[in-house]
């Protein structure tokens, strides 16, 4: 046996050695790359062929109309998709922490179904769903219900298919944010007489505001950069960012141009991103 | 061994395990040397009949060689694959491409002066000779099936009577019956693409000639275009849910097929398939514009000169225009042949004698192509604000 401080040498080593791979591996393939992506997009070419730096490629990118409204689209669908995932997924959360059972069960389990169904299936089956003449159409025409519009290929189309794939993230983290609520808490306050209500506003939301923060980022940050949903349900023009770089880099053929797009959504996704740690952060420091 | 120490001597051995995997790399994506690569941009009835047909069959015909099907669709396309291929020419490397299934030479200027090309001629794949003389573009192709943009119709709601002819007779028709008719985005298939392209020749004097490889410049593009985008605006409000473009081939021939809009544009040889195989209704019937078709034409094959497997292309190249995969390019895939109608099979020449079209117009997919999607996207889908 080494002595405890050749020990503990050896397994920061031994850790050191695992997380090098990793590491190298995000620096060579992700980092350097992207690294090399912005700075490809602050210069431009003059008339002589020289590179010089320059903010051209953004003016560019804000002067264009049909971008500004692919950027401003992608914010209006991910706000609204984050705005329905917490009127759905929360009162799905508050049940399952507060009755559950064998309901409880189903319900979680129902709920967490979407992370088990690749992107590409939901998106086929909410047109065979949701489509001109789908199934919701024949049904609600069955009723005596006519005059259905279709969201296929237009914005709440990509809404509904991101609603949910998000679910089951949402709810995992609001769940876990209210596993956090300590039993005896919501036991004092009953006894003094709240209600449900007041128990949710006085108790319970005070304390899940770190799980709203986490839960609010993870769901941003994929629903801005999210791809297959808004390519297959979304309408051709605005389109999502994700969307619109595709086309840019492979059928309009400009990948400076992608790049620029690329920069734009990553620095949305950075302030959120902050906003992100700077939460995890303050729950490590407080634990 | 203590269940601690085991532990270690795992972590021990991952970081070991991850460390050579970083030094050894993948293993080489490129198979081994019997393969032949060929790169396919169509639709998935094209990589499907090639994966389901041509491959077995060709590697059936010779032993020991295997056909690798590389789908560059939704990628960056043959075009991408022609650039690496003169790059690679340049400093002598694999071009790791030995067939591209579709692209014309033309298409990417100069590589042709560079030498990237192989000659076609009946020396070098000897059923050229055969091949239809409409299709010899230029001496890099190998013209070994075709296919053209048609109206696709429902006749339970279109009576043939009234089906439009000509371009002012759709414009018509789709203005006379909203939320009847729909095109796809030219980005996404061909079948949305001519449709846009035939409003591109509509709006310059029904002249394909106009637009050539060769002849692409931003200022030509400034002024041929808008004409065009002036036109699709115009219909915009009248096509399907005022202009619910949907996104690709595909998604085009469903919204005929569910029975959402009436009239579309579809590729003849996607839309015989989908009818013989039922995801088509039968009452669904083609018409092609007689004053002047839709673009479409032969799809031209060729052959990098610096190939890895160059002998085993040639062969391919053979293969594609033998009698049986010409008859399954009619049968199976609803094309129309490489070869000339004379040398194929009489029962066939009778059944697609309405068909056999003298001549295609075309519109390259070079530059033209680029600015063509740009316009589109920028001067006709955001006509209307659809973000609500």
């Amino acid at each position: 046996m080494s002595p405890p401080a050749d020990r503990e040498e050896g397994s920061r080593a031994l850790g050191l050695a695992l997380v090098t791979t990793a590491f190298l591996l995000m620096a060579l393939l992700i980092f350097l790359p992207a690294v090399l992506a912005i700075l490809r997009t602050l210069q431009v070419e003059d008339a002589g062929g020289v590179a010089r730096w320059s903010l051209a490629n953004y003016a560019a990118f804000f002067a264009d109309p049909v971008s500004r409204a692919d950027l401003l689209f992608t914010l209006w669908v991910t706000l609204a998709s984050i705005g329905l995932l917490f009127l759905t997924g929360g009162p799905i959360a508050l049940f399952l922490r507060f009755l559950p059972g064998p309901l409880g069960a189903w319900v979680q389990t129902l709920a967490l179904f979407p992370l088990f169904v690749p992107g590409i299936i939901i998106a086929y089956a909410l047109i065979r769903f949701l489509g001109p003449n789908g199934l919701l159409a024949t049904l609600l025409r069955l009723v005596g219900i006519v005059g259905y519009a279709t969201p296929y290929l237009h914005a709440w189309g990509v809404i509904i298919g991101l609603v949910w794939e998000g679910l089951p993230l949402t709810v995992l983290v609001l769940t876990a944010g209210l596993a956090q609520v300590p039993d005896p808490a919501l036991e004092a306050a009953r006894d003094v007489g709240a209600g449900p209500l007041r128990v949710l506003t006085a108790i319970v939301l005070p304390q899940v505001g770190r799980s709203l923060v986490i839960s609010f980022a993870l769901g941003f940050l994929n629903i801005f950069s999210s791809f297959t949903v808004p390519y297959l349900l979304g309408p051709a023009a605005p389109q999502m960012m994700s969307v619109f770089m595709q086309r840019t880099f492979t059928e309009a053929r400009a990948p400076e141009r992608a790049d620029t797009q690329a920069v734009v959504t990553f620095a949305v996704c950075v302030l959120v991103g902050l906003l992100y740690s700077r939460s995890v952060a303050r729950e490590r420091r407080a634990a | 061994m203590s269940v601690a120490c085991r532990r270690r001597r795992f972590l021990r051995l991952a970081a070991l395990g991850s460390a050579a995997a970083l030094v050894g790399g993948a293993p080489r994506a490129r198979a081994a040397s019997s393969v032949v690569d060929v790169c396919i941009d169509g639709d998935t009835n094209v990589s499907d009949w090639w994966t389901g047909s041509v491959k077995p069959r060709f590697e059936a015909a010779n032993p020991g060689w295997q056909v690798n099907v590389v789908r560059t669709r939704g990628g960056t396309g043959n075009l991408a694959i022609a650039e690496r291929a003169l790059a690679a020419l340049k400093v002598k490397a694999d071009p790791q491409v030995d067939y591209l299934e579709e692209f014309n030479p033309a298409n990417l200027p100069g590589s042709a002066d560079a030498g990237l090309w192989t000659r076609m001629d009946a020396s070098a794949v000897p059923a050229y000779a055969r091949t239809n003389p409409l299709g010899r573009d230029n001496p890099f192709v190998l013209p070994y099936r075709g296919s053209q943009v048609v109206l696709a119709y429902d006749s339970e709601k279109v009576a043939p009577a009234e089906v439009p002819r000509t371009w002012d007779a759709l414009t018509a028709w789709i203005k006379a019956h909203p939320g009847q008719f729909i095109y796809g985005r030219p980005d996404r298939g061909g079948s949305g693409r001519n449709f846009v392209v035939r409003a591109i020749h509509e709006a310059n004097g029904r002249d394909p000639n106009l637009f050539r490889p060769d002849n692409f410049s931003k200022a030509e593009a400034e002024k041929r275009l808008p004409p065009a985008w002036a036109i699709l605006r115009d219909l915009q409000p009248s096509l399907y849910d005022k202009g619910a473009y949907p996104a690709g081939n595909n998604p085009t021939l469903q919204l005929l097929a569910n029975g959402t809009v009436s009239m579309i544009s579809a590729w003849s040889d996607q839309a015989l398939q989908a009818i013989r195989l039922g995801a088509l209704p039968d009452t669904v019937k083609l018409a092609p514009l007689t004053d002047l078709l839709f673009a479409g034409g032969f799809t031209f094959s060729s052959i990098p000169s610096n190939a890895a497997h160059h002998e085993a292309a040639l062969k391919l190249a053979e293969f594609v225009l033998s009698p049986e995969i010409q008859a399954s390019v009619v049968n199976d895939m609803g094309g129309f042949p490489g070869l000339d109608w004379k040398n194929m099979p009489a029962d066939l020449q009778a059944k697609f004698a309405d068909v056999v079209a003298a001549s295609l117009p075309t519109f390259p997919s070079n530059d033209w192509q680029t600015a063509m999607y740009d316009g589109w996207y920028g001067q006709v889908a955001t006509g209307v604000d659809r973000a609500k």
